[in-house]
């Protein structure tokens, strides 16, 4: 047996060391197909440690592994393609002044634009490009998520932990790491989903508003619909006006969401940029912050109807789960939420929580809370016309009203046979003479009754 | 006592099977709304029922309509085009149920096979049938799948109108079908009614001659 093992484990290591010299030919080939100029900056660049400082005192990092490089996705991309802005007889002579990272990487945005035009596009109508024009320092450019000098491709599946989208979503990216997409995408690699799968790496949008991430979760679970079909009556309802991890995330909090929507566009109600109006009748028509009771939310409307839209503003209610992190809590299916009881029970934790979104100018929502019992008012019957949960968001007029009628109805028989009861004695007299009449024809005139049945001379 | 056929066979199916599943629609509708009050039969198991009963009265509605539009007894849902006639006989009646029937008196409906109604019940009963029933059918067709009938819904008004229109006559027909089941027992006996609807004779007085032209 031992004789054995010597040549295997020679035959092993001559394998390796064959792999190994093939992936440095191949990185060696690579760096054979770079330019000259390409190849000078990185004699220049290929240095660790090497820092350029920034007005901002930041330190600009200007280090460039040419291995790293040459594996890239922009191998075959010179230098120069992307910092066309550098002039050779001047670029490490002279310096330039940059104000910070911030500033280079928004400078640098252009670059990428010229070649990935498609993803560009996309990127401009996302919540990330909307926070950007909104002014902010801290939404996501390009060279955030992806590395220029070593970006690799997308089907590369790398360690969870390398996901850009964890450095700003941290807690949000902890709960995925710990749920049932997470799990598995530590366990089985590509088959489960990371943050684009579901959000989309570009154009990503805010995640409670629209149907994106319900498209999402459907386009990968196509059965889905098929399947609770099998189970859940009215699915087509549920599927519209419930979020997935309202059930799949069986821990979370949840809350119902009035959407502002303009019914004629088809389309949730966005805030214009420029002109908040919103949080201003809101904030009146909510004066002591209690939540929007149903009269104020009638006004709310009617206020947002005169604004001339396309068609009529209604509210279309979904239940969802309350934060962005629950919503990431996703369990195994055998431990979703099946008991129809959760939600179809009057005081149902679902139905304490109730909000108004509209959108905002940069696509996230805008939330004002809402009193929970406009769901069980009859005057808010118009206001949210569009969301019903039997049992749980009654209408309390009418349980009043059966009770009214059932007794009432109840109360006819017992009245009834009371005064039959009473009238007892009269009848028995009136019986009697109507059958002394019968006997005597002459006083049948003055009687003028025909026998009474049987049963009303009980 | 005169025996007079005047529930057609057809007829007398269609109604126990209503009144039977009129009575379980109730009970599954009460379970469904109330779940926190009570709960004897799960959710699920509530809302499946009460749909395929739903279904199944639906269809019955048919067989009742069907009946009437192929036979001539239809002249029992006719209604008294004159409104003297009809008021008079609707006063007379009422005084009957609200005074007479302490004294006694006779009812003054003579029924027959093709005027089996009095004439509260000839207005009643075209409500119901006409209206009532075909909205409650109607809008419980609809919340059996929002979905595929999204745009009708939506039309009316949304779920929570359709469902509303749903429980108010929902609770109509809860007081209804109490009063209904006393004002039976109004016969010339406490069962004579119920005996009837059974066997399709109804036990009539003997009516002067010029009543049964009636």
């Amino acid at each position: 047996m031992k004789r054995s093992r010597a040549p295997t484990s020679l035959i092993l290591a001559g394998l390796l060391a064959f792999v190994l010299s093939l992936a440095g030919l191949s990185a060696h080939a690579a760096e054979g197909e770079m330019s000259k100029e390409s190849k000078a900056c990185l004699s220049c660049h290929d240095k660790d440690g090497i820092t350029k400082t920034l007005e901002s005192g930041e330190a600009l990092s200007l280090a460039i592994s040419t291995k790293a490089y040459t594996e890239s996705m922009h191998k075959k991309t010179d230098c120069e393609d992307c910092h066309s802005n550098l002039d050779s007889k001047t670029h490490g002579k002279v310096k330039t002044a940059i104000k910070s990272k911030r500033e280079f990487a928004l400078g640098m945005r252009e670059s990428c634009r010229d070649c990935h035009k498609k993803k560009a596009v996309e990127y401009d109508d996302s919540v990330h490009a909307a926070l950007i024009k909104a002014g902010s320092k801290k939404a996501p450019l390009c060279t955030d998520c992806h590395n220029p000098h070593t970006v690799r491709s997308a089907k590369i599946v790398g360690p969870i932990a390398d996901t850009p989208c964890a450095k700003c979503h941290e807690a949000i990216f902890k709960a995925y790491s710990k749920d049932v997409h997470g799990l598995e995408r530590v366990a089985k690699g590509i088959s489960a989903p990371l943050c684009a799968g579901c959000h989309q790496a570009h154009a990503v949008k805010a995640a409670s508003m629209g149907e994106g991430v319900k498209d999402a979760c459907l386009a990968c679970h196509k059965e889905a619909l098929n399947q609770h079909k099998d189970w859940l009556p009215n699915t087509a309802l549920h599927f519209e006006a419930i979020s997935c991890p309202v059930c799949h995330a069986p821990d979370a909090q949840r809350r119902v969401n009035l959407r502002l929507y303009d019914s004629t566009a088809k389309r949730q109600v966005a805030e214009k940029t420029g002109v908040p109006k919103f949080e201003k009748r809101t904030d009146t028509a909510d004066a002591k912050d209690m939540g929007l009771d149903e009269r104020a939310l009638w006004s709310l409307l009617k206020e947002f109807n005169q604004d001339g839209g396309d068609g009529k503003m209604l509210l279309r209610g979904r239940l969802e789960v309350r934060s962005g992190v629950e919503a990431h809590q996703l369990s195994e299916k055998s431990k979703a939420i099946k008991d129809c009881d959760t939600c179809h029970k009057q005081g149902a934790a679902a139905f304490q929580s109730v909000s108004l979104t509209i959108a905002g100018p940069d696509g996230r929502p805008l939330r004002h809370g809402v009193q929970n019992d406009v769901l069980n008012s009859l005057t808010s019957m118009d206001s949210v016309r569009g969301f019903y949960a039997i049992g749980s968001t009654r209408i309390k007029l009418l349980d009043y009203l059966l009770l009214l009628v059932v007794f009432g109805a109840a109360s006819v028989p017992l009245a009834h046979m009371t005064v039959k009861r009473l009238f007892k004695g009269v009848r028995q007299k009136l019986e009697a003479e109507r059958l002394a009449a019968a006997q005597d024809p002459g006083k049948q005139a003055s009687t003028g009754r025909r026998q009474g049945t049987d049963n009303a001379s009980k | 006592m005169e025996k007079l056929y005047i529930h057609p066979l057809p007829v007398r199916l269609w109604h126990w099977t209503n009144a039977f599943g009129f009575l379980l629609l109730i009970a599954t509708g009460l379970q469904i709304r109330y779940l926190d009050l009570f709960q004897l039969i799960p959710f699920r198991t509530a809302v499946v029922v009460h749909n395929w009963i739903g279904f199944i009265l639906i269809a019955n509605f048919f067989v009742w309509l069907g009946y009437y539009l192929s036979s001539d007894k239809i002249k029992v849902y006719h209604p008294e085009l004159s409104p003297k006639k009809y008021f008079q006989a609707s006063f007379r009646q009422m005084q009957f149920y609200g005074y007479g029937i302490f004294r006694g008196e006779p009812n003054p409906h003579h029924p027959n096979a093709y005027k089996k109604f009095n004439a509260l019940q000839s207005m009643l009963y075209q409500i119901i049938m006409m209206l009532l029933v075909p909205i409650m059918f109607f809008t419980g067709l609809l919340m059996w799948d929002v979905g595929r009938f999204s745009s009708i819904v939506e039309a009316l008004g949304g779920v929570r109108v359709v469902d509303t229109v749903h429980v108010l006559l929902f609770i109509v027909f809860c007081g209804f079908m109490i009063v209904h089941v006393y004002l039976a027992s109004l016969g010339h006996t406490a069962s004579a009614h119920f005996k009837a609807m059974i066997t399709g004779y109804e036990e009539v007085e003997d009516e002067p001659k010029h009543d049964a032209t009636h």
